[in-house]
């Protein structure tokens, strides 16, 4: 196998599932019963034969909500903890980065911590001695570098963790949920980073709920749901499903009554076909409400989360009974892939507090249109958004 | 899952996981196989980060402290205080000619190494349960630290063992050269010790509570106040036949002839090898003795088989420490 390689090949791993503390008793039983008997212990599976392979310098997203076992994996793969059936190898150096704060002693100034982290994550002595300006130039802490780190904050204890861990020159890079605390401008830094390390050879495995992240770094991915692989592929097809699982599943949860009915809900683009990018799209809503309303009613297009990309909002009155709204979105900002639409209306009615139509997606639509576009290194976009631009270089 | 018809990743696959079993086919089973020359030599890969984790330790240890450094030297010498006033007044077990004070500070020295490596390395795994669930470098790493730090304290403690040296006009003899050897059995011994208690603790917590205790225990059932020499080195055990002897003064003394005796000293020196480390010290360092060979040889087998004892169980537990830590 070559250097920076990863196989995964039907891994599989059980955890305990104790759960209260046992107690003295029921130690001495387990311990009588597993003398007499194989012991037979309550446990559960946190991932099941899981597959992949990495080639050296590839990268690698997981996906998955959260307790969906991702992390396991990656603790699997770091050699922290072992599978319980399958096999898993990794040719060369592992540069595990699980939780950047985890080497940091709070006692110890940020210097020391360079040299002690650094030695965690393998790091010479004599190489970190060098890269020492480098790592604290990049971490932003040329003026805290001798203080205490429990005197840091957060966000900078996560920077010199990230800052060290980035320049330990690993043959794979595991990087898992680390730079959600950084603020704006230094996740842009580490995306950015990361692409360097990415370039130099390295192998990357990539655990993060921002999928824009994920995207932004990865060129395959593997989607994980109850311990199990759901979806393998290209990172962006990969998403897309994921996204329309949480979707799916924000729908499902969202189980509180409205007044108002959504009896019927059409979309089509403004010339009669397909919506597509930058043509207006119009929607056709079929509601019915016990009594007549003076309301707010609400339009949003979402992808993938139950937060809306944007929205649009309409104020007046609807009667009762059986009634339609149509609406005209003008030059639908949006690029290729799969929207859900999400109906909701708020106003006063003789009840206090109910909602008159709930925030729930009514039906998800695909829209034709130039593909999203390849970024440049370490930008990753915040909302799929399509915008139409004329160009001229002179 | 079926095999992939296409390279990993190229296409979008969805596993159909309807037909996935709930238990993994028998021969996918893992076994956690320990191959214990690549663990040594993998440690020995790793040293430095023995060196650091020590280095951090001894470092946080006098963090914030106005003294700082200096505790590590006030530490021992209000110790020696104690001894000294103490034991000039107070004479609690023959010291073969030598100033009690000195005689007993020796023999806490080497106890003092033990019992806290014994029990800061005991509780290393537990103490450093982020850094273990987290990065993946040797385990042993972790309770042999600790010993570095407290080799490193034992070191700093020579500061009042020279005063001590000054104030009763002594010197350490030549015999000296041999104390390393015995340094080097009691960290084998605590060693395996740190190993063993640092992989079960992690399991079951209840040995943290007792490890106090143990160390209580431990320092009256070693030799540190009383001299190794009150172990007796025949001891009968069944057969021959008691001999009455009166002696001039008048007293009557009975020794047994024939039948099986024991050297009690070199059983409790395989068990215990800090009674044959501390015996080896004074006599080495404050009589001037040469080491008392069978006896030392008796404690380094002891105390390399606790160590490799310890290890095997430590490599044998290592596998679920970051799932239980």
């Amino acid at each position: 196998m070559p250097n920076g390689a990863i196989e995964v090949e039907n891994v599989w791993k059980k955890f305990r599932a104790d759960k209260t503390v046992p107690k003295f008793y029921d130690q001495m039983k387990r311990v009588r019963t597993s003398l007499s008997a194989p012991s037979r212990r309550e446990y559960r599976w946190v991932l099941k034969d899981v597959t992949f392979d990495v080639p050296p310098g590839g990268t690698l997203g997981l996906i998955g909500i959260n307790g969906s076992g991702k992390t396991t994996l990656l603790k699997i793969i770091s050699q922290v903890t072992f599978q319980s059936a399958g096999r898993c190898v990794v040719e060369g150096r592992i540069g595990a980065l699980l939780s950047v704060t985890s080497g940091i002693h709070p006692e110890l100034t940020g210097k020391e911590n360079i040299y002690l982290y650094g030695a965690v994550m393998g790091m010479a002595r004599q190489t970190i001695k060098t890269r020492f300006d480098e790592i604290v130039e990049f971490a932003g802490l040329t003026d805290a570098v001798n203080r205490q780190v429990k005197f840091y904050s957060l966000g900078m204890q996560m920077r010199l963790g990230f800052s060290i861990a980035a320049f330990t020159e690993p043959d794979v890079l595991l990087v898992d949920e680390v730079l959600s605390v950084g603020d704006a401008n230094f996740q842009q830094k580490c995306l950015k980073r990361i692409g360097e390390i990415v370039r130099s050879g390295t192998t990357l495995l990539y655990v993060s709920h921002d999928l824009a992240s994920v995207e932004a770094t990865c060129e395959k991915s593997v989607w994980l749901a109850d311990a199990v692989m759901q979806a393998t592929g290209p990172t962006r097809e990969v998403v897309s499903k994921y996204r329309a699982a949480v979707e799916q599943n924000a729908a499902l949860t969202t189980s509180t009554e409205g007044v108002v009915e959504v009896l019927k809900c059409e979309i089509e683009s403004a010339d009669g076909g397909q919506p597509r990018s930058e043509t207006d799209l119009k929607v056709r809503l079929e509601l019915r409400s016990p009594e007549a309303l003076e309301a707010n009613f609400f339009l949003g297009v979402s992808q993938g989360s139950a937060f809306p990309m944007f929205i649009v909002r309409y104020s007046g009155s609807f009667p009762a009974g059986d009634f339609e709204v149509n609406c005209r979105l003008h030059n639908l900002p949006v690029s290729k892939g799969r929207y859900s639409l999400w109906p909701a209306m708020s106003g006063h009615l003789g009840g206090k507090g109910k909602p008159l139509l709930p925030w729930r997606p009514a039906m998800s639509f695909d829209v034709m249109g130039p593909d999203a576009y390849n970024l440049p290194e370490g930008v990753m976009v915040q909302t799929n958004i399509y915008v139409g631009a004329d160009w001229e270089v002179n | 899952m079926s095999t992939l018809a296409t390279p990993f990743g190229e296409t979008l696959v969805e596993p159909d996981n309807s037909g996935l079993p709930d238990e993994p086919p028998a021969e996918l089973l893992y076994k956690h196989r320990v191959k214990y020359g690549q663990a040594i030599r993998n440690l020995w890969d790793n040293r430095e980060i023995v060196y650091t984790l020590a280095e951090r330790d001894f470092r946080a240890q006098y963090k914030q402290a106005a003294l700082g450094i200096v505790w590590a030297v006030l530490g021992p010498v209000a110790t020696l205080i104690v001894f000294v006033f103490v034991f000039s007044r107070v004479k609690a077990f023959p010291s073969e000619g030598i100033p009690y004070a000195l005689y007993a500070f020796v023999g806490l020295l080497c106890w003092n190494f033990f019992a806290n490596a014994m029990s800061n390395g005991g509780n290393s795994l537990l103490a450093n349960k982020a850094l273990l669930a987290k990065t993946q470098f040797p385990r042993e790493c972790f309770p042999l630290e600790t010993m570095g730090v407290q080799g490193l304290n034992t070191v700093i403690s020579w500061i009042p063992l020279t005063v001590l040296f000054v104030i009763f006009g002594r010197a350490p003899t030549l015999a000296t050269v041999w104390v390393p050897m015995y340094m080097v059995i009691e960290v084998a011994f605590a060693a395996g010790f740190a190993l063993s208690i640092s992989s079960i603790i992690i399991q079951m917590r209840d040995l943290q509570q007792l490890l106090p205790l143990l160390t209580t225990l431990g320092l009256f059932a070693t030799p540190v106040i009383w001299p190794f020499s009150e172990i007796p080195t025949s001891y009968h055990l069944a057969g021959g036949h008691l001999v009455h002897k009166v002696t001039l003064a008048g007293h009557v003394h009975a020794h047994w002839v024939g039948g099986i005796s024991v050297n009690l000293q070199m059983v409790y020196g395989f068990f215990n090898p800090l009674g044959p480390v501390i015996a080896g010290a004074r006599d080495t360092m404050l009589l001037g003795h040469a080491p008392n060979w069978p006896l030392a040889g008796v404690a380094a087998l002891g105390a390399f088989m606790y160590l490799a004892i310890g290890y095997r169980i430590f490599k044998r537990l290592e596998e679920h420490f970051a799932d239980i830590a």
